[in-house]
């Protein structure tokens, strides 16, 4: 039998083995090392960072140290990062290619951390940077959707009672397009009658044609000569006369226009503010509910934040949980025969303890929640991308430890993707969180301090999401910065109200849900407002008015002078034509004629002589 | 190949027991029939070391019956099929199937299964069988073979002094 037993052998065989195992301990931390960094930076689409990974043999398992993640949109910041993770692997499913971990536990967990060197990718290729931009766009879509639209928001902004000034300045006017057309031909006639007025003869022009006038016409003619050179005279001032008339009627036809013009366009632009006013005042009635929808305006924005995070981390790990099964099938099935004749298949049977490819039974970790509100204790159970195998969803447990500023803080979420339809759901309770100086986001208001319950749940189911959350608040507190008598009044009717819930739901896809916020604050305030925001919309009614009318005049400007002075101006004129016509209309009488008139005038004389002669000769007979 | 096929004729030529080489044949016929990357093979080379077997003849074996596995994986593979489902075998399969160790050595796999069973099954026969060629070799054949003219004229080969060297 000794000389069977080749002792030699054995120590041949165990040396052998030996340096198998050698190599590959000293080799596996590297490898392991290596692939992180690599395939977790394609996934990630930045930097995957590893300071060293090493195994472990009590229990045998891996420890991964200094753990950082870029985040591919903002390269100078960690997405996440961890100190230490050690994970506990099983031996025998791992010479399987089956790597099953009992426990993973992760310590110095830290979210959005700076990074002291660009987390991007060296060389990014293009088809990755297209997805990014999608991811962002995508991102930036569920942004606009889910952060509570836009459009609320300014329409609960436009409701927290404008100013007539913020109102103004919003809208576009049709004092102002009317006013500044107004402007404008007011300018252009100004400048045209200015033009005209300026070709008319002036005083002294009329005083001299006077005197000519008189000189050509008064004195006696000398001799036919003396006639004729002043007739010529004469027939050159008519001409000049006319040339003026002409201008004055010129003159006269351009300020007649003008003001039909400022008139029409006054009477348009006069009409303005009151169609502004109506327009205004259809389009921003408000009232006690839009007031009162403090509930959308308090958490409205935070909502948005929290649902964009959550969604944002969704998204991330969602693709390493769902099995590529699916994928899986559309492989041939020549090709899969081919494969299982070369390789065989295997065979499973019923099992207490099926293996996946990849199974974490439990991952524990614990975050620290911001502004030293204490720790989240995260336990994630059964994480496999293979959930059919072992038939069992991944569970998350997150319970709050050595919380400061509320009671209680848990988180239970179940991600089921053993079905054709892959489904998630989220419990969330928050007991007694004492909520401070938080900004209302209105007219200056803080809720001082209020306690907080808060009971949530999510459902996502085929992508589409149905989520509710009710928290209650009570001895809240309000106060405001803001010295408007709305403001106060609005604190004075917040006193009275303590206990107030706030019941949100978003429902739909889950890329763009529905989100709405309902709660009976608002009801309450109704009641408190309604007559205190009548009195708002009366003072704010006026002060549009008076606005409007201030824009108005300050078209007009001095409009009113512009055309007194052009009535006086015609007036003037009409004046001006007159005494020109009157000059026109003379004639200069002929030599002929005078000699004529002296001829009579001294007949007439000696006539009036003889008669006088006569009368005395008549009386004396007498 | 020519140095390892020189052993195998030194092992056939040479004062080893053809029990030794027999069985270098049947150990080499599980690992060459079976997957080389299988637990069971890492017992069957501990056996080969441990127990005093031509190594170069297992081997060379070993080499020769994985091409022959090529031919025989449909068949062992029908034969895994047929093992792993047949019915009053699964309250045994499913007991090693809940045991880490078992599934280990890949027992549910139809290839490992079956060319382990064939391999078993061929064992004692092929170490029956190779043991009496090899007695009948030493006896007859090589007697033979050396009066041979081919064989005279491979004594002058380089091949021949190759295995000359070895075997000194």
């Amino acid at each position: 039998m000794k000389q069977w037993i080749r002792w030699s052998g054995l120590a041949g065989f165990v040396a052998i083995s030996a340096i198998f195992v050698l190599g590959w301990l000293f080799a596996v931390g590297p490898i392991l090392k290596y692939s992180i960094e690599r395939f977790g930076s394609q996934a990630a689409k930045a930097k995957v960072e590893v300071a060293d990974v090493s195994l472990t043999f009590d229990p045998f398992g891996i420890e991964i140290s200094g753990l950082q993640v870029a985040d591919s949109a903002k390269p100078m910041e960690n997405v996440i990062e961890f100190d230490r993770a050690v994970a506990d692997i099983e031996l025998f499913p791992l010479l399987l290619g089956k790597g099953i971990v009992n426990q993973v536990t992760l310590t110095g967990v830290a979210f959005s951390t700076p990074r002291n060197s660009s987390g991007a990718l060296a060389e990014e290729p293009q088809g990755s940077q297209t997805e990014a931009n999608d991811a962002v766009a995508d991102s930036t879509s569920v942004t606009d959707s889910t952060s509570v639209t836009d459009s609320d928001k300014e329409q609960s902004g436009s409701q927290v009672l404008p100013t007539a000034d913020e109102l103004l300045a919003r809208e576009p006017l049709l004092t102002e397009q009317r006013g500044r057309k107004f402007e404008q031909s007011l300018n252009t006639i100004k400048a045209d009658s200015d033009s005209a007025l300026a070709a008319l003869p002036s005083s002294d022009d009329l005083a001299t044609y006077e005197d000519e006038f008189n000189r050509l016409t008064s004195a006696r003619f000398d001799s036919l000569q003396d006639f004729q050179q002043r007739k010529k005279e004469f027939e050159a001032l008519k001409k000049r006369i006319k040339q003026d008339q002409k201008a004055i009627k010129h003159a006269q036809k351009v300020l007649s226009q003008g003001q039909d013009t400022i008139k029409q366009q006054w009477s348009v632009l006069k009409d303005s503010p009151e169609q502004d006013f109506n327009s205004l005042k259809s389009k921003y009635q408000l009232d006690a509910s839009g007031v009162a929808n403090l509930s959308k305006l308090m958490f409205g924005d935070s909502a948005g934040e929290w649902a964009e995070d959550g969604l944002y981390w969704y998204q991330k790990i969602r693709p390493f949980l769902i099995s590529n099964e699916a994928e899986d099938e559309s492989v041939t099935d020549a090709a899969l025969m081919e494969k299982q004749r070369k390789e065989g298949r295997f065979i499973h049977f019923d099992s207490d303890r099926p293996l996946p490819d990849l199974l974490i039974k439990k991952a524990q970790l614990m975050v620290n929640l911001p502004e030293d509100k204490g720790q989240v204790a995260i336990s994630l159970y059964d994480i496999t991308h293979q959930q059919r195998v072992i038939d069992k969803p991944i569970r998350l447990v997150a319970l709050g430890e050595n919380l400061n500023g509320m009671s209680a803080l848990s988180l239970n979420g179940t991600l089921d993707y053993r079905g054709p339809v892959g489904q998630e759901r989220f419990d969330l309770l928050v007991q007694k969180l004492q909520l401070t100086d938080y900004s209302v986001g209105a007219m200056g208001l803080t809720l001082d301090q209020s306690q907080v319950d808060v009971v949530g749940q999510a459902e996502l189911k085929a992508g589409e999401l149905q989520a509710t959350a009710k928290a209650t608040f009570t001895q809240a507190a309000f106060s405001t910065k803001d010295n408007t008598q709305l403001a106060k009044e609005m604190v004075l009717a917040l006193e009275k109200i303590q206990r107030f819930d706030i019941n949100a739901s978003a429902e739909g896809a889950l890329s763009s849900p529905k989100v709405s916020m309902r709660s009976d604050l608002d009801t309450k305030l109704n009641s408190a407002f309604n007559q205190r925001i009548k009195d708002k919309q009366k003072e704010l009614e006026q002060q549009l008015k008076r606005k409007l009318n201030d824009k108005l005049m300050s078209y007009a400007g001095n409009y009113q002078d512009q055309l007194k002075g052009m009535g006086m101006s015609d007036q003037s004129l009409d004046s001006q034509q007159s005494k020109l016509t009157n000059l026109a209309n003379s004639e200069l009488s002929s030599y002929k004629d005078q000699q004529k008139a002296e001829a009579k005038a001294a007949a007439d004389k000696k006539r009036k002589r003889l008669e006088k002669e006569a009368k005395e000769k008549f009386k004396s007979l007498f | 190949m020519i140095a390892m096929l020189a052993k195998l004729l030194k092992a056939l030529n040479s004062d080893s027991a053809p029990g030794q080489i027999a069985l270098a044949f049947a150990l080499a016929l599980i690992t060459g029939l079976t997957p080389l990357l299988s637990l069971h093979n890492v017992l069957i080379i501990l056996i080969a070391c441990l127990v005093r077997i031509n190594f170069g003849a297992f081997m060379l074996a070993t080499l020769f019956f994985s091409g022959l596995a090529y031919l025989l994986d449909p068949i062992a593979i029908m034969m895994g099929e047929y093992l792993l489902h047949y019915p009053s075998a699964q309250g045994l399969f499913g007991e090693l199937y809940q045991s880490d160790f078992w599934r280990a050595t890949k027992f549910n796999n139809t290839l490992v299964l079956g060319s382990l069973v064939i391999a078993l099954i061929a064992f004692i026969p092929l170490l029956i069988v190779s043991r009496i060629l090899i007695i009948s070799y030493r006896h007859k054949l090589m007697v033979w073979v050396e009066k041979l003219k081919i064989t005279k004229a491979l004594k002058a080969s380089k091949f021949y002094k190759v295995y000359q060297a070895l075997a000194e």
